[in-house]
C-alpha cells in the first residue's frame, strides 16, 4: 500500500486552481523529488499534504486515512520541514525538541536519547539554550530538520531543504534521510538542486503549471523524453522549452 | 541630486503620515483631557511658588541643568531604512545633501522642546535674577545655537565612531551644554562664548573624523528601527498597532511556573503558551501594568466601591487582553499540525489566564488587608475573569 497517495487532486488558495489533477503515489521506503520551476506549484501542492491547505476536488490519503478521517492519525504519521523555517522566538532550541515530542507523544527518554544523536550529528549541542534571534538562516533550518526527524514519523515532507545549509549541514540531512530511507520511511522532497535529486532519489515528478508532465526513474524520464544519457538539467531545461513551444 | 531629494522627501511624507496617522488616535484617546489638566495642574503650582521663591534660589544652575539634559539628546532623525544599506550605496559620496536635510528636520523638531524648556523658566529668572530682558532673550538665542551644535556633533559622532561611545560624548556635551547656559545666566558673557566655541570646535574634530568613514548604514537604520519602534509602542497603547515586534526575555526567576505543565501530550500547548506568556515583553508587561494599577487603587482608594469596580474592570481587561493575544494568530506556526487536538490550546489558555488572574486577585488581597470586607474584591476579580472567559467568543474560530 502506498504511504501517500494523491488521486485527481486539485486546488489552490483561491478559486482559481494552483495544482490541477495531480495524481502522484509515495511508497514505502522510497525518497521522491518534487521538481518544478517558481510557481509551479510545489509548495501549494506540500500544502495541500501538509493539510493547511484543503483540495477543492480529489483526495489526499497517508497510509490509507484521509485528514477528514482521522485528523490525529494524518498528523502524525508525517513530519513536515518548511521552505522558511517557523520557529517560536520564545522557546529556545532544547525547548522546540521538548515540545516537538510532547506532541507527538514521544515519551522523554525516547526524546533525549534521540535528540542526543541529532544534536551531535548537527553539530548544536552548544546551542541548546539559545533563542532562534541568536540562529544563523542555517541554524534555524536546523532547528526544523532536527525536530522533523526527532519525531520519526512514516513519511517526512521536506521543501527545498539544502537552501541556506553549509556543506557539513546537507551532508548530515542526506545521512539522515538515508538512514531513515532504510528503516522504511518514506520522503517527498522538493528542490531546485536538480544534481542532487538525480542522485539521491528513486523516482522523480515533474511538476509544471501544476500539472504533473511526468514522473517516474531517471530511466523512464529519460525515456519518456526520448533522450539517453541525459541528466536531470538537460530534461528539466527540455521540458520548459516544449512547453514553451506549445 | 534630484534622486536623493526626491528620496528624501518621499521618506519625509510618509513619515509625517504615520507619525500623524497614530498621533490621532492618542489625542482623541483620554490622555488629551488627562494632559490639560496635567500641564493646568503643574502651571498653577508653578506660579504659587514663584510668589514664595527665595531669591537665593540657585536658578541659573537649575536652569542650566534641566535645559542642558534636554539639549543633550539629540539623536538625529535620518529615515534611513534597511535597505539603503545595498540600494543607496552607489549614491555614497553624494549623501551629504540627503543628511542636510535630515539635520535640517531633526533641528526643527527638536528645537521646539529645548525652546519650551528655557521660555517657561523665564519667569523664574525674572524672579530670581537681576538680568536684563536682552540678556534673558539672549539666552533662548543661546539654547538654539547649543541645540544646533549638539544635533551636529552627536550626529557626526555617531557617525564617526558607529555608534559607539555614546555616553561619553554625551557626558562632554552635558558640561558644555550647562556651563554654557549658567555662566551667560551668571552675566558671563566671555566665558559663555568660550564655551559655546569649544563646542564648536569640539564638533568640527568629529565632522573631520567623520568625513573619511563610510557611511555607517548599520548603526542609522538600527537608530531608526529603535526610534520607530518606541513610537509605534507608544501608541500600542491607544490602538493596534500592526509593525509591532514585541522583545523576548527569558525572565528564568519565574520558570519555576513551568512546573505547572508537566511534560505529557496533553501539556503540549500549555507548555507553549505558559512560555509565550513569561517571556513575550507585550503579554508579560501587559499583566504586570493592569496588576500593578489594582494594587495601587486596592491600597491607596479607601472608598470601598470604587476599589471594586476598578479592580473588577482590571480583570475583565486583562482577561480579555491576553485571551485575544493568545489565541488569535493569523500566521502559520508549526502547532497547527501538531498531532492534538483542536481545543487543546483554548484549554492552555483558559488555565494560564487563570492562573495569572489568581497571582493579580492575590495581589488585591494583600493590598487590601486591614480594610473592612477585605477578601470581597479578590473574589470578583476572579470571578469576573472566569466570565469573561466563558461569555467571549474564540477568536481563534475565524481562522481555521
Amino acid at each position: 500500500m502506498a504511504v501517500l497517495e494523491l488521486s485527481n487532486v486539485t486546488g489552490g488558495y483561491t478559486r482559481k486552481p494552483v495544482i490541477k489533477d495531480l495524481n502522484f503515489t509515495i511508497g514505502q521506503g522510497e525518497l521522491v523529488g518534487l521538481i518544478g520551476l517558481n510557481g509551479a506549484g510545489k509548495s501549494t501542492t506540500i500544502k495541500h499534504i501538509i493539510g493547511t491547505l484543503i483540495p477543492q476536488q480529489g483526495e489526499i490519503k497517508i497510509n490509507g486515512i484521509s485528514l477528514k478521517q482521522d485528523i490525529d492519525t494524518y498528523r502524525s504519521s508525517f513530519s513536515y520541514i518548511p521552505e522558511t523555517p517557523v520557529l517560536y522566538d520564545e522557546l529556545t532550541l532544547k525547548e522546540h525538541l521538548e515540545l516537538t515530542a510532547m506532541a507527538y507523544g514521544i515519551d522523554e527518554k525516547t526524546m533525549k536519547e534521540r535528540a542526543s544523536r541529532l544534536l551531535s550529528e548537527f553539530r548544536m549541542e552548544k546551542r541548546l539554550n539559545w533563542f532562534p534571534s541568536h540562529f544563523s538562516k542555517g541554524m534555524r533550518q536546523k532547528v526544523m530538520i532536527m525536530c522533523a526527524f526527532l519525531v520519526n514519523p512514516h513519511l517526512y515532507i521536506i521543501d527545498e531543504p539544502f537552501v541556506g545549509l553549509d556543506p557539513l549541514g546537507i551532508q548530515s540531512l542526506l545521512d539522515q534521510m538515508d538512514e531513515k530511507k532504510k528503516e522504511g520511511a518514506s520522503i517527498l522532497m522538493s528542490t531546485h538542486i536538480l544534481s542532487t535529486a538525480e542522485k539521491h532519489c528513486d523516482r522523480i515528478i515533474l511538476l509544471h503549471d501544476g500539472r504533473v508532465r511526468a514522473q517516474g526513474t531517471m530511466k523512464d524520464l529519460r525515456n519518456a523524453f526520448n533522450m539517453p544519457n541525459a541528466t536531470l538539467d538537460d530534461l528539466y531545461i527540455a521540458m520548459t522549452k516544449e512547453q514553451d513551444n506549445e | 541630486m534630484n534622486n536623493l531629494s526626491q528620496i528624501w522627501s518621499k521618506r519625509f511624507n510618509h513619515y509625517l503620515n504615520e507619525v500623524q496617522k497614530y498621533m490621532r488616535f492618542v489625542f482623541t484617546g483620554h490622555l488629551a483631557i488627562v494632559l490639560v489638566f496635567v500641564i493646568g495642574a503643574v502651571g498653577y503650582q508653578y506660579s504659587e511658588w514663584l510668589n514664595v521663591v527665595d531669591s537665593s534660589f540657585p536658578a541659573e544652575w537649575v536652569v542650566g541643568g534641566i535645559v542642558g539634559v534636554v539639549l543633550v539628546f539629540s539623536r538625529p532623525t535620518t529615515l534611513l531604512k534597511e535597505p539603503d544599506q545595498v540600494y543607496l550605496l552607489p549614491l555614497e559620496t553624494k549623501m551629504g545633501y540627503y543628511f542636510k536635510k535630515a539635520l535640517q528636520w531633526s533641528f526643527f523638531s527638536q528645537v521646539g522642546l529645548a525652546s519650551v524648556v528655557y521660555i517657561v523658566s523665564i519667569p523664574l529668572l525674572n524672579e530670581v535674577t537681576e538680568l536684563t530682558t536682552t540678556k534673558i532673550w539672549l539666552g533662548l538665542l543661546l539654547v538654539i545655537t547649543l541645540k544646533l551644535l549638539n544635533l551636529h556633533s552627536e550626529f557626526n559622532f555617531r557617525y564617526a565612531l558607529r555608534g559607539k561611545w555614546v555616553l561619553l560624548d554625551r557626558l562632554i556635551r552635558i558640561v558644555f551644554s550647562i556651563l554654557a547656559i549658567q555662566t551667560l545666566l551668571t552675566d558671563n558673557n566671555l566665558l559663555a562664548i568660550i564655551y559655546l566655541i569649544l563646542l564648536f570646535f569640539y564638533n568640527l574634530i568629529w565632522r573631520k573624523s567623520a568625513n573619511d568613514q563610510p557611511i555607517p548604514y548599520e548603526h542609522f537604520v538600527k537608530l531608526e528601527q529603535n526610534r520607530m519602534m518606541g513610537f509605534y509602542r507608544f501608541a500600542n497603547y491607544f490602538t493596534d498597532v500592526p509593525h509591532i515586534t514585541g522583545g523576548i526575555h527569558r525572565r528564568s526567576w519565574l520558570s519555576f511556573l513551568y512546573l505547572l505543565v508537566p511534560y505529557t501530550k496533553n501539556n503540549t500547548q500549555g507548555y507553549l503558551v505558559f512560555r509565550t506568556f513569561i517571556r513575550t515583553d507585550e503579554h508579560f508587561y501587559l499583566w504586570l501594568r493592569l496588576t500593578a494599577i489594582s494594587g495601587i487603587v486596592a491600597a491607596f482608594v479607601n472608598i470601598p466601591v470604587v476599589t471594586l469596580i476598578v479592580t473588577a474592570a482590571l480583570s475583565f481587561a486583562t482577561t480579555i487582553q491576553l485571551k485575544y493575544a493568545l489565541l488569535s494568530s493569523k500566521e502559520f506556526r508549526m502547532d497547527m499540525l501538531f498531532p492534538i487536538g483542536e481545543n487543546l490550546r483554548v484549554k492552555a489558555v483558559h488555565k494560564l489566564i487563570r492562573t495569572v488572574v489568581f497571582l493579580q486577585a492575590i495581589v488585591v488581597l494583600i493590598c487590601l488587608i486591614g480594610q473592612p470586607l477585605f477578601y470581597v474584591p479578590p473574589i470578583v476579580v476572579f470571578i469576573i475573569s472566569e466570565l469573561t472567559y466563558h461569555l467571549t467568543k474564540n477568536p481563534a474560530k475565524n481562522i481555521y
